[in-house]
């Protein structure tokens, strides 16, 4: 090791390192390789959704046509400009100037907290309008007067009639067991909470189907097997689906963006005591990776979410 | 693109990377590449081919997240190990897609 010594000792360098490009590399290593976890973690829910998408496209598009494509893409910009901020965060780190380096934490910080609060937003319009899918959940949302009437959406229509039916469906246990008690006379509440649907969905799944796009799994999943009839119920565990699969991947990036903000918080707190410098900006550097790789996850999120089915919606280039 | 172990010297000359305009200019076609994603969802484009939708939106995102990787994250300046570091991840993520796939896509629909 004698050739370190040609090395001045930099104020920065841990003694383990041969030098500040080495400790730089050795700690960006270390986050790419959480990173690539990450990768693999979020890549498991894409692959679910790569599934159940495959299989019911029509219901995923009827799905993601309900979610509020403005917001989604509002969302999508505020993250960037937050990524944006951030690699100047780096780079006021690595200028050493202190002032700057705060000011671009605090605007990052503020825009993933309107990020957040987006969210929140977006959360409760789903929650009024009863498309938590959890059994129990919805109890306290009213069913929108006008679609009440063609109430086959509603649980306590039809089940018992179909239990023998939907022997097949797991998803169909726990209404068979809520069938049997009758709410026929309050027709505006939900009574077991269940998911409901009353957004349409019908005519995107019979226009599929005269262009012959239904996949062999629509064929099935979509339709009355007595009477071949588009089925409401059926479609709607579909919806479902596609809800769950909503819910668990921004949930989860919701999460990497509270603990985002954590990270910002105590980097906040370090660059007020003027810790980074151009000698040692590592965990600017490192921070800054986390929060660029949640910008890319929701890069990814916006396009499957909530615009996969919208050229039903405006397009009719046919 | 810039495999630079060779230039490891002049890091410090170096680390400043694109500087602001750079950022900049990287932020701003993410901008656009977020509002052309959105204007090219409105439009039907299933008569090229069913799903050509979804294909140009994942087309977008991923240039979109190539200039988040490469410039943001510093990766097009980083040396060989980072390099395949990152690309391992995808790698791998593209062995889970394409092994589950394979096996979803040639089912029959009978089991479900």
């Amino acid at each position: 090791m004698a050739d370190t010594h040609k090395h001045y000792h930099q104020p920065g360098l841990q003694h383990q390192f041969e030098n500040m490009e080495q400790q730089q590399e050795s700690a960006t290593i270390g986050m790419w390789m959480f990173l690539v976890q990450e990768i693999m973690f979020f890549g498991g829910l894409f692959t679910v959704y790569l599934v159940f998408r495959s299989r019911y496209p029509m219901a995923f598009a009827a799905g993601s046509n309900h979610l509020d494509a403005f917001l989604g893409g509002l969302n999508t910009l505020v993250l960037i400009v937050s990524s944006f901020t951030m690699a100047l965060t780096v780079y006021y780190a690595q200028k050493s100037n202190r002032t700057m380096q705060v000011v671009m934490i605090l605007l990052t910080m503020f825009f993933g907290s309107v990020f957040l609060g987006v969210k929140v937003i977006e959360y409760g319009d789903k929650y009024n309008h009863g498309l938590i899918p959890v059994s129990g959940w919805n109890k306290k949302t009213p069913i929108q007067p006008e679609i009440a009437k063609s109430s086959d959406s509603l649980i306590e229509t039809k089940v018992s009639a179909k239990e023998t039916i939907h022997a097949d469906e797991g998803t169909h246990s726990e209404k068979s067991q809520v069938g049997h008690d009758s709410h026929h006379e309050k027709p505006y509440y939900n009574p077991t909470g269940e998911f409901q649907w009353n957004y349409g969905g019908e005519d995107l799944v019979m226009m599929a189907k005269e262009a012959g796009y239904l996949t062999e799994a629509e064929k099935i999943g979509y339709f009355d097997p007595i009477t071949k009839e588009f089925d409401p119920n059926r479609f709607r565990d579909k919806v479902r689906i596609f809800y769950w699969i909503y819910f668990a991947m921004t949930g989860l990036h919701a999460l990497h963006m509270v603990v985002g903000l954590m990270i910002m918080s105590w980097l906040l707190l370090k660059a007020i005591q003027g810790t980074f410098s151009a000698e040692y900006y590592s965990p600017v550097e490192i921070s800054g990776l986390y929060w660029h790789f949640v910008d890319i996850v929701w890069i990814f999120l916006f396009p499957l979410l909530y615009l996969l089915g919208r050229h039903f919606l405006h397009g009719g280039g046919h | 693109m810039a495999k630079q172990n060779g230039k490891k010297h002049e890091y410090h000359e170096e680390h400043l990377h694109i500087g602001i305009p750079g950022y900049f200019l990287v932020f701003l076609a993410l901008v656009v590449g977020t509002i052309i994603t959105y204007v090219v969802a409105l439009k039907d484009l299933d008569w090229i081919f069913p799903g050509a939708n979804t294909l140009v939106a994942l087309s977008i995102a991923f240039a979109k997240m190539s200039l988040v990787v490469l410039y943001f994250m510093h990766v097009r300046w980083q040396s060989n190990l980072i390099w395949l570091t990152a690309l391992g991840g995808f790698f791998w993520l593209a062995i889970m897609f394409a092994f589950t796939m394979q096996d979803y896509l040639t089912r029959s629909v009978i089991g479900r």
